[in-house]
Parts: C-alpha cells; structure tokens; sequence
C-alpha cells in the first residue's frame, strides 16, 4: 500500500527534485503536489477531484496567496487534518521562522540543503522515519 | 578763617583743595608753557614730583612724535586765540609709558587781558574710576553679544555685538525686558539665579551654556547659547549674559548627524543587501547545482566527451557559486549578527580555534605553540573566527617543512595588547599585502589552494568592529606574522 505525501511547494524546480528524489527512496509513494496555501486547503479539505488525505504533509514557508504558516495554522485549527504529520521544508533557517514554526504546532522543521547529496539524504530520513518508523493514526477515508 | 585771606594763604588753601583731587591732573603753566604749579593728581598719573617738574616745559608729557610736530606749541597758540582747548591725546608719563588722556587747557588772563598762562585739568581715560565705564569697555572687547540685566529682567547694559546680532538700537533696548529678545525661561532662570550666592552662581554657570532661542527685532529667531555671571554693582546684583550665537554649530552639527545617519543606514542597507543577496541567490543557484549534479549522475558517459566536460564545468561553476555566496554571508554576518563585546579569553579562545582545525593540524602535523594570553575584550565567536581563520591559513599555505605557528601578545598600554600569529609558511610577496585582506582577492590558482580567499577579509572586519586594524609582514620563503591589536581589562 502507497504511501499518500502532500508536498505544498511553488517551485517547480523543487518539485521536480523532490519527486526525483523520492522515486530514488525505495518505496511506493503518491505526492500530490500543491503549488500554493489556497490549493494546498482545498486539496486537504477533498474539494478538489481524485484528493487523498495524505499520510504526511511537507511544507514551504513562503508560498503565493496564503504562505505556509497560514496553511499550518488552518491545518493545526481543523479537527481532521491536524493529526497528519506536517513537516515544514523551506530554504530558511531563520531562527524566528524555526519558533514560530513550532508554536504553531509544526511536527517537524527542516530546512533544504544546497547540495543535491544532502538534500538526498534527508529525503531519505523522512522516508526512513515519517513514513516507515513512525507509526501514523490510521484514518478511514469517508467513515 | 580769615574774612579776607592773604594772597598766599589763600594759594595755600587753594593747593590743600587741588591736592585733594587724585584722578585729575591740575597745574598751571606760565605763557610760554612752562610748569608752574603741580597738584597730588599731576604727581600721581604724570609721575613726576613737584620738585622734578616746577619751571620745565609742558611738552616733556607729549610723544616725541608730537613734539617733532610742535604740538604742544600749536595747542598753546590755539588756547591763547579760543581761551579753551577741549581734547583727547596720547601723553607720556616719567617713565616713557604712555596713556590716553583726556584734557582741557584754559587760557588765563589779567582783567585787562594780558595772557597770564594757561591752566591744564587731565585725567588718565584707562584708569577711569567709573567702573560701569570700564565694565563697557570690557563688554565691547567681547567678541559675543553680551547684555547685563538686573534682577528685575531688565536690560541694563549691552553691547555693540548685541546691538547688531539682535537688530536693535541700544536705546530701543536699554529698560527693556530681557524677554524681549530671549524669550523662554531666561528670566526664570535669572531669579533663581539671583537667589542662589554669589560663589555658588558663578561655577555653576560659567560650566553649562543653556541652549536656548534668540529673536531679533524683526522676528526672526536663532539658536543661542547663554553663559550667565552674576555681577555685583551700585544697584545690586546684575547678571551678565554673555549670548553666542549657535547658527552655525547647529547647522553644522545637523548635517554631521545627518551624514551619520547617512552613514548607519548605507552600512545597515549595504548589510542586508549582501545578506538578502546571499540568501536570494542561493534559491536559484540550488536548482542549477542540483540539476547539474543530476545531469552529471545520470548522464556521463552516456552521451559524448564533450557533454561530459561540459557538465562538468557546470558543477564545478556552481559549486564555486555556492561557496562564494557562503562566504559573502559569513561576510556580512561579522557586522550584522555580531554578539556583545565582553570580557574574553583569548587563550580559551584560541584552544577552541585549536579543536575546529584539529583535522587540518593532525594531517599536516602542524606544531601551533602560545605565549599566556591575556583576558580582552571581545565577541568570543568572532575572536574563536579570527583565531582559526589565521591558523588556518598559517598551516594551508605552508611550506615544505612542518608548520609552526607561534602566537603570542605583548602589552602596549596600560589595556592594550598586540597579538601577532607567526608561521614558516610560503610568505607573502610585501606587493601584495594590500590585497589579500580584500574580499575574494586569491594569491594563487584555484587548483594549487581551494578557498574563494574571504578568510582574512573577514579576519579584518572583525579586528575593525573590535576597533583596531590588522597588518602583515612577510618575504616569500620567510613565513608571514600577522599583527593586531585588542583591548584587555
């Protein structure tokens, strides 16, 4: 069974990349790709056609129409979505971005290295740990 | 007294009252102009006894210049036709000083009009007893407006200076009220002023100038600076204010604020440039050197020698790039994210630079040896930087022995210490010695050292913010010392 990824990112460099990355990862994963905060919410919330609530979200920070922190604040405000892991991927390591982050219930923050190899050993950790060691709550889709 | 007093009883009389007249010279002088009587007053501004002068020519009180002229003749003559001459002059003393004067010749005549001589009545103008005169002649010297009020606020003496500055005729401002011309607070502070004693007042005031505002007569208003002095007189205690006029160390201390402001905001904008550069670039960049490095992955090999080299050269592009930028952060952060400048170890300091470069200092085999170092002040993490930046280098550009790099500080005042990092190294041609503290400047090819050559530009812009500045001495083949200075505690 695939594992569900929602990638919210505005990049489709970075996009591209991680797709690239994660077909490297040795497992069956389905990313949806959300572009920006307002597509991101009506994915999440099935108003889009083919949605599946996905196991993990992983977040850019600064995205156009409503940024990545509005978008963690309605995931963390909305009774069904904020037990899916959302880990904020983003190129910052602004300690205020890091804080802020965390109060706003963030599971995890992580920040995009430069080099392809680094960026590819951390894709690989979120495999090995979000979606392999860490044990998700089971959700019935339409229960 | 006698009711009709002999002729020489009654000059007798008559010199007892001259006698008693000591800021005025009184004599007569026979028709040709010689000395026939003295008074105490003649004696004491002239400076010749009665004795010395009796029977000599008057001319002995004019200059020589006067002299040569005939003057004191001239004067005669002219006093002999008007009965009276009225001037001022320059007259001699005994003793060849000179002085102003302020005279009178009167001609004498017998009733029937025969000149019987002349009289003279002088007195020493610079020795004037009244003292409000000489206090005007003090206050005119003043090169500041200065106006003498009393206790009431009044104006009761100015000036030239205050005449001109404030656009008034000294009779427009003579009575008036000191508010009229300095309108806030000065009047307050001339009561409490008036309360406080004489010895207390003066210190106090003499030290602080008030700022305060100047209106002129037409209304226009300007910066001032007031000194004030209590003043005892006749009508109790004056103050004088002696008034400065500020304009121009306003305007001038205005515009060095302002270039200052200038200045802060071009460094804090030139800051955040290079920071927002750095991190803004680095976006884009990391697309170029991840898909390169993609490219590079999957392709070669795969294609033909020429893509091959060309991939390549887009890595290693855009790895330099990412490096540079790297660099340019760690940059600007050495004024931007700086930390308080505190009491410091060097030598902790130095031990810590010791542990990050032990991979560096175990593969070359580097000996790195130190004097006791003194507590400065200092950013430690900076201090940690600067320290590991120049060992750093000492054993990156070594020469074909072992490194060894020897630091050590010298006192040089009572706070100040030098620091100077001596090595064995390649050395440093002297004609570069400018450039190599430059951002990005490179000694040598890329492939002979790595480094984008940031190191010691930012080993100097941590010695500046630490206030000092950072210098080397070296000859190719003789090893480099790098010098700089830190304050200790």
């Amino acid at each position: 069974m695939p594992m569900y990824v929602l990638l919210i990112e505005d990049s489709p460099g970075d996009v591209r990349l991680t797709r690239e990355v994660f077909r490297g990862a040795g497992r069956a994963i389905e990313l949806a790709v959300a572009t920006d905060g307002v597509e991101a919410m009506a994915y999440l919330r099935q108003q889009g056609a083919g949605a599946h609530r996905p196991d993990l979200i992983l977040l850019d920070l600064n995205l156009p129409r409503m940024d990545g922190r509005e978008v963690l604040a309605q995931i963390k405000a909305d009774d069904n979505l904020r037990t899916i892991p959302t880990v904020i991927l983003t190129t910052s390591e602004a300690e205020v971005d890091i804080v802020q982050s965390y109060e706003l219930q963030a599971n995890c923050y992580l920040s995009k290295p430069v080099q392809l190899e680094a960026f590819e050993v951390l894709v690989k950790s979120i495999n090995d740990f979000w979606l392999t060691k860490a044990k998700l709550p089971q959700h019935k889709a339409g229960a | 007294m006698a009711a009709n007093p002999s002729a020489s009883a009654r000059q007798h009389y008559e010199q007892i009252l001259l006698d008693g007249i000591k800021d005025y010279a009184i004599f007569m002088l026979d028709p040709e102009g010689r000395v026939l009587s003295w008074n105490a007053g003649a004696a004491r501004i002239k400076g010749y006894t009665s004795e010395e002068i009796m029977g000599r020519h008057f001319s002995c009180f004019f200059t020589e210049a006067d002299r040569d002229r005939d003057i004191p003749g001239d004067l005669l003559r002219s006093t002999e036709s008007s009965g009276r001459h009225d001037e001022q002059r320059t007259r001699v003393r005994k003793d060849g000083t000179h002085f102003l004067a302020n005279l009178v010749l009167t001609a004498m005549r017998d009733p029937a009009g025969k000149l019987l001589g002349f009289s003279e009545i002088s007195h020493d103008l610079s020795e004037s007893k009244n003292s409000e005169a000489r206090y005007r002649g003090l206050l005119e010297a003043a090169p500041d407006a200065m106006v003498v009020v009393n206790q009431a606020g009044d104006i009761v003496l100015l000036n030239l200076q205050a005449e001109k500055r404030f656009g008034y005729r000294r009779d427009e401002l003579v009575g008036q009220p000191v508010k009229n011309i300095i309108p806030e607070g000065f009047a307050e502070r001339l009561i409490a002023d008036s309360l406080r004693s004489l010895d207390g007042a003066l210190p106090q005031q003499i030290g602080n100038g008030i700022e305060l505002t100047g209106r002129c007569r037409d209304g226009s208003e300007f910066p001032i600076e007031i000194m004030l002095s209590p003043l005892e007189s006749a009508e109790g205690t004056l103050v004088t204010a002696a008034i400065r006029d500020i304009t121009e160390r306003k305007q001038a201390e205005e515009i060095l604020l302002q270039k200052n402001d200038e200045l802060r905001r071009s460094n804090a904008e030139l800051e955040q440039f290079a920071s927002v550069a750095s991190h803004d670039l680095q976006e884009p960049l990391r697309m170029v050197a991840s898909y390169t490095q993609l490219l590079a992955r999957r392709y070669t090999g795969k294609l033909d020698a020429d893509a091959d080299e060309f991939i390549a050269f887009a890595v290693d592009g855009a790895a330099r790039m990412q490096r540079l930028i790297r660099d340019l952060l760690s940059y600007s952060r050495v004024g931007s994210q700086g930390q308080a400048i505190v009491e410091t170890s060097s030598e902790k300091a130095l031990g810590q630079a010791i542990r990050n470069l032990r991979g560096a200092i175990d593969e070359s085999g580097a000996v790195v040896s130190h004097d006791p170092l003194p507590v400065v002040q200092a950013d430690e993490t900076q201090l940690i930087q600067l320290f590991q930046n120049l060992v750093g280098n000492a054993i990156k550009y070594r020469g074909t022995g072992i490194p060894n790099v020897r630091i050590s500080a010298a006192r040089t005042g009572m706070t100040k210490w030098m620091f100077a990092f001596t090595d064995n190294g390649l050395g440093i041609d002297p004609q570069y010695f400018d450039k190599i503290f430059g951002m990005f400047q490179r000694l040598h090819k890329r492939d002979e050292f790595a480094g984008t050559g940031i190191g010691l530009a930012i080993c100097k812009k941590i010695v500046e913010r630490h206030g000092g500045n950072i210098s080397v001495e070296s000859q190719p083949g003789e090893g480099s010392t790098f010098r700089f200075p830190l304050t200790g505690s």
